[in-house]
């Protein structure tokens, strides 16, 4: 199978510090795909660097055998990459409607319906619609985040940490939701929750220091409690 | 800060008597309170297309008067040169057109270079505007074969637009056309766009759109309507001079959007009258003591009390008045239900 999204000795920076020294990566279509470390190992930069929000200094970026190494980040999207960032993204001052409206590349049919697919998944913006998007909850931000990214026909979904700063149960619809999301899409989500990931991912590669340092199959990550607890801190 | 789309049937109504007695004004006033309020008219467009820049993409255009004051210069030009009629003054609405088009297009290009929003760029941004809009007008003022420099130029109208009557009358229609086209404008995908940047550049750029490009867009729709309104303004007063090119002009717009409501376009048309009336009464009162020849003080005076007990100006107060209702209501009924079920 040929590789979605495939990344060659990354190397990315902010100003003088260098943040990813060397990220290998590579996602099939259709994958659910989890990007796991710890704290500060460079996993919201790796997705940032992604959409050259973060300058590359050397490696390569390939979107279905097309670089995409300091395209502009709106060309980025429109090539078919929908960025969920960590802080939600949405737009205060916007309703649910319009924040999904102004996400829309097209009016068509094929969109109209994507949107009636995200209103299904996410029920809790259907009743929200005309709310002000201040005025929703984080787990509600976050759904809008997320479905924001799915009106349009994207080939990868870039999702980073959906699960911080949430109640556990809303976690638990935001994976349950997420599952279904990967059965029609492919998925890169970056998580620090552990059990998140594991509910919706079907293969994992570990950020260290800026490095991917493990891959494979999230299965046996979950078999094997002493690489969790080295690059997790899974107790 | 967003425009509200559905308009109530009790707004309809208001808007329906509103209409009627502007159409009656002319006939039961006097001649100057019908040019208060062509004047008023005019000026509602010309602050409109500043808060599409402020309002609606948190731009700070300190160069806006360039295009008003050039699409007054066009007008007059022309008129003075070619020939004062109808087909003229369509020509100089062409002009204006193409003219504020690529005016908008070199200024965008100058001052969107610098991407991201941060108080830096929004600064270095305004002050870039401030400095082309001096380079107008310091050009007009020394191309005194044309423009008669500082002393201002002065021209005939079209017989058509002499009577102060009927042109209060085009005033009206200019006003209520430039408005919908407006307000189409804000509410296309487009202005959603602008909206969109506004709140957050990066956001919505991962979203897709390149962000310059719109900006582009709103800005020269932005000085498109400002040229037109300044080719009304130079036909309403048949004299231009180099004051409509001042920052101090740019500045009248910016208060006149502070004062109606910034980001709700309708807040303009308050701004624009509240602004003028209060004007025009402070200069009647000079006949009533000495002190109103001082009015500027008075007029200043004005400003900060708006601002300090009307922060979002008079549309933003009657937002968060009739939001507040319509939450009191959505809460009443929330308790209704409950009770009804319980």
């Amino acid at each position: 199978m040929s590789s979605l999204l495939k990344v060659n000795n990354l190397e990315s920076y902010i100003g003088l510090f260098t943040i990813l020294h060397d990220v290998n990566i590579d996602i099939n279509k259709g994958e659910a795909v989890a990007l796991l470390g710890r704290n500060g190992a460079g996993k919201t930069t790796f997705l940032k660097t992604l959409m050259n929000l973060v300058a590359t200094r050397s490696g390569t970026i390939e979107l279905n055998g097309e670089s995409i190494v300091n395209v502009p980040t709106h060309k980025i999207a429109k090539m078919g990459i929908g960025y969920v960032p960590e802080d939600y993204g949405v737009f205060d001052a916007l309703t649910v409607e319009e924040n999904l409206r102004v996400a829309m590349w097209k009016d068509d049919k094929e969109t109209l319906e994507r949107l009636d697919y995200v209103l299904d998944l996410f029920p809790d913006l259907k009743i929200a619609y005309k709310r002000m998007a201040k005025t929703l909850s984080g787990g509600q931000r976050q759904m809008l985040s997320i479905s924001r990214a799915l009106v349009n026909k994207n080939q990868i979904l870039l999702i980073d940490e959906p699960s911080k700063g949430l109640a556990p149960v809303v976690i638990e619809k935001l994976a349950h939701a997420l599952k279904e999301i990967s059965k029609n899409t492919t998925v890169l989500l970056v998580e620090q929750n552990f059990a998140m990931a594991c509910a919706v991912a079907d293969k994992f590669f570990i950020i260290s220091e800026g490095r991917t340092v493990e891959r494979g199959d999230i299965k046996s990550l979950m078999a094997d409690k002493k690489l969790q607890h080295k690059h997790l801190g899974v107790i | 800060m967003i425009l509200k789309k559905d308009i109530s049937k009790r707004m309809m109504i208001f808007l329906g008597i509103l209409l009627i007695a502007l159409v009656i004004l002319p006939h039961v006033s006097t001649l100057s309170t019908t040019t208060l309020f062509s004047r008023i008219f005019i000026m509602a467009i010309y602050a409109m297309s500043y808060d599409i820049l402020r309002g609606y993409m948190g731009f700070i255009n300190l160069g806006h008067a360039l295009f008003f004051g050039s699409g007054a210069y066009i007008v007059g030009i022309l008129f003075n040169n070619i020939g004062n009629t109808v087909p003229m003054f369509l020509v100089a609405i062409v002009i204006t057109l193409i003219y504020s088009s690529i005016a908008a297009l070199i200024m965008g290009k100058i001052v969107f270079r610098s991407k991201g929003g941060g108080a830096a760029s929004v600064v270095a941004g305004a002050m870039t505007t401030l400095a082309l809009g001096e380079i107008v007008r310091h050009t007009a003022e020394r191309w005194r074969d044309v423009t008669m420099g500082a002393d201002g130029l002065s021209f005939r109208i079209p017989p058509v637009f002499a009577d102060r009557t009927m042109f209060y009358y085009y005033a009206l229609i200019f006003l209520i056309v430039m408005t919908l086209i407006l307000r189409q404008f804000i509410n296309s995908p487009t202005g959603r766009v602008l909206m969109s940047i506004r709140e957050n550049e990066q956001r919505a750029e991962f979203l897709g759109f390149d962000t310059e490009k719109y900006k582009l867009i709103g800005l020269q729709v932005s000085g498109i309507a400002s040229g037109f309104s300044g080719v009304m303004f130079g036909v309403m007063n048949r004299f231009v001079n180099t004051e409509l090119l001042t920052v101090q002009q740019t500045l009248n717009a910016l208060l006149i959007t502070l004062v109606g409501g910034t980001g709700t376009l309708y807040g303009a048309i308050i701004g624009s009258g509240f602004v003028n009336i209060v004007q025009s009464q402070l200069l009647n009162f000079r006949r009533v003591h000495p002190i109103f020849e001082r009015w500027l003080l008075f007029f200043g005076a004005m400003y900060v009390i708006v601002v300090i007990f009307m922060p979002k100006g008079f549309m933003g107060l009657y937002y968060s008045i009739t939001d507040k209702r319509k939450s009191k209501l959505q809460n009443q009924t929330i308790k209704e239900t409950s009770g009804k079920t319980s």
